[in-house]
């Protein structure tokens, strides 16, 4: 991080934080560690916006030709990427900022400050062979002189610029509210276009689908490990439901995490990444398990006669919210993460597919009355609200690592299943994947790094 | 359970013991400086890439077994359909064997205490609900038509038991008319 300067205005801080508050929560840094950046959001925010106005113009490209026009295309990226965190209002597609002409840059920022803009983003793209570099730097256009408040650079390898993209967009929600924001992340998912149900990753916005297995076997609930690399998964790649481990970004074979008689499915990783909550049948019946990755030990949590499945850690790795039918149907229930103190979630319906927010605050689930849909409660049981009310059937909703949006699976449209996107209250909705195929089972990843 | 297989218990160490030898637990917690960049576009030759001629993909290997070959059970592919055996259905988010069915798989015991095979039960579900619930649903409906027939007298040891959930539907309109076929235990064979 590359914070340039200390906030200096206390007295608009709490103003600031309550609009914030309203905004979604999005302000997590403390005053300490405020940004100007975050000054300059708080005080647009005062005056009664909902989001701020900012301009991303065409990146400037220096050191070298731009024969694929990535100057443009990836500031149109991060445009799409800052439009998405719905914190901003966003213009795009105008022509890049000179470099090193400070009369220049006020100039072609004029027009969009009279304009209403609050922001301007300038991205610098360096082409240097196999590398490519980004520096972005955050202009404040309700300033007189147009301040910089905020600048950063990032490099990565040529092949991965559209990551670079991401990173700016993140960046700059980062020099905003204080939290990164989340393009830079995948979605693993299941595809049937191929005629089996096979594991697909793409960006959290839909670019480079690629498919990562292709055993013509039936493949299904892929979970990312928190540091990304690896993705559990139940596979019928050798006939029987195992549960497997694969490393989509390496060339590693695949593991058998677990492989008993019955049915070994449902995984979810821990968030320190040690261990992963699992369902086994193997003593009998579908019983919640937690696998020590180092060991290989397998600890059972639950002991009930019938159903108990989909285990769901809390962010914290001391609870684990799951299905149990022990009460009648399937209700969500949360038991500390030894198995103990098992209390009761949801009371009515049919509900299924818990997964607890990465701020521990929500877990979400589906909730079957007529058509599925996705709800939300507390984990202490408080604060049960609808968040899809249709159309069709809405379920399997996965978590942005920030909290704030939602990945989910739809049959809204004629064809079948697609993923969309909402933000958590489930507001913008918005389709994610289109056919071939049907797309189901998205799971988000956390932060690439 | 009153009808655990004994091999159940035989099999699981050996598969753990898999997991060691996969070199799973290298770095338990891996920090994001050491880990490599993740590719645009990950290749799809880099992930499960080695494919048997089956055609199926092939995970890290597997322990030398430490068991017999008979504590493993056929694969799915090794077993036949066939007309002796009926299937049986069940009602939404239930595994109870329906009395009309127990006529059924009464039926069944009997061709299968005449006919020496081993048998693979399948538990199926309908469309709608969680993959992951409706797996365990699965598991609970062919369990309960295993334990019916295992009280009819067929030895626990001939049948093996596998749910697909809802991923292997026989109909697929959205109807009750065709969850209600999908909502069922299937019977396959294979010659001891």
């Amino acid at each position: 991080m590359n914070r340039l300067l200390r906030p200096g205005r206390p007295l608009g801080f709490l103003v600031g934080l309550v609009l914030l508050a309203a905004l979604g929560g999005a302000l997590s840094s403390p005053p300490a560690a405020r940004s100007q950046a975050a000054d300059v959001l708080l005080n647009v925010l005062a005056t009664g916006a909902k989001k701020l106005n900012i301009v991303v113009p065409h990146f400037t490209v220096v050191g070298g030709p731009d024969a694929q026009g990535l100057g443009k295309n990836l500031s149109l990226v991060t445009a799409r990427d800052l439009t998405f965190s719905s914190l901003f209002s966003v213009v795009s597609d105008v022509p890049p900022i000179p470099v090193g002409d400070p009369a220049a840059l006020k100039a072609a920022f004029a027009n969009f400050a009279a304009a209403g803009a609050h922001a301007g983003l300038q991205g610098v793209l360096t082409l240097r062979g196999d590398r490519a570099e980004i520096e972005m730097r955050l202009h404040d256009l309700t300033s007189p002189e147009f301040r910089l408040i905020g600048a950063k650079k990032i490099e990565l390898p040529t092949a991965q610029t559209r990551r670079l993209a991401h990173k700016v967009a993140d960046e700059v929600v980062l020099q905003f509210t204080g939290e990164a924001g989340v393009a830079d992340t995948k979605v693993a998912y299941v595809n049937s276009g191929s005629g089996s149900k096979e594991l697909s990753l793409m960006d959290y916005d839909g670019a480079s689908a690629a498919r990562v297995t292709s055993n013509n076997s039936i493949n299904i609930s892929p979970v990312w490990s928190p540091d990304t690399r690896s993705l559990a998964f139940t596979s019928y790649m050798r006939g029987y439901p195992y549960l497997y481990r694969m490393f989509p970004f390496e060339n590693r074979p695949v593991q058998v995490l677990a492989g008993f008689l019955g049915i070994n499915t449902s995984p979810a990783f821990s968030p320190d990444g040690r261990s992963v909550a699992l369902t086994l049948s193997r003593d009998g019946n579908p019983e919640v398990y937690v696998l020590n990755l180092a060991s290989g030990a397998f600890r059972r949590l639950t002991t009930y006669s019938g159903i108990d499945t989909e285990p769901s850690w809390s962010p914290t790795g001391r609870e684990i919210a799951f299905v149990s039918e022990r009460a009648g149907g399937a209700q969500i229930f949360v038991m500390d993460a030894e198995g103990a103190n098992v209390r009761r979630l949801t009371q009515a319906g049919f509900n299924t597919q818990p997964r607890w927010s990465p701020k521990g605050d929500t877990i979400v689930f589906t909730s079957r009355q007529g058509n599925f849909d996705l709800w939300g409660i507390g984990p202490d049981g408080s604060n049960l609200r609808r968040i899809t009310a249709g159309p069709g059937n809405n379920e399997g909703a996965s978590w942005a690592p920030n909290g704030r949006h939602l990945v989910f699976q739809s049959n809204r449209l004629a064809g079948g299943y697609q993923l969309f996107t909402m933000l958590a209250d489930g507001s913008e909705q918005q389709p994610l994947t289109r056919a071939p195929g049907e797309s189901t089972s998205a799971s988000w990843s956390p932060r690439l790094p | 359970m009153a009808h655990r297989r004994g091999s159940a218990l035989l099999v699981a160490p050996v598969l753990v013991l898999s997991l060691f030898l996969a070199g799973c637990p290298k770095r338990p917690a891996t920090t994001a400086a050491s880990a490599p960049p993740p590719t645009g576009a990950p290749p799809s030759s880099a992930a499960p890439s080695t494919t048997s001629p089956g055609g199926a993909m092939t995970p890290s290997p597997v322990a030398p077994s430490t068991a017999t070959p008979s504590t493993t059970p056929p694969a799915p592919s090794e077993f036949r359909e066939t007309a002796n055996l009926k299937d049986v259905f069940f009602d939404f988010d239930k595994y109870d064997i329906r009395a009309g069915d127990a006529a059924v798989l009464d039926t069944n015991a009997a061709w299968l205490k005449s006919n020496d095979n081993l048998v693979l039960i399948e538990g199926h579900c309908d469309e709608r609900g969680t993959n992951e619930y409706n797996l365990a649903l699965g598991e609970r409906r062919a369990k309960a038509t295993m334990n019916y027939l295992v009280g009819q007298g067929v030895q626990a040891n001939r049948i093996t038991i596998i749910s697909y959930g809802k991923e292997r539907p026989t109909c697929t309109e959205h109807s009750e008319g065709c969850w209600a076929k999908n909502r069922r235990a299937h019977f396959l064979v294979k010659a001891r």
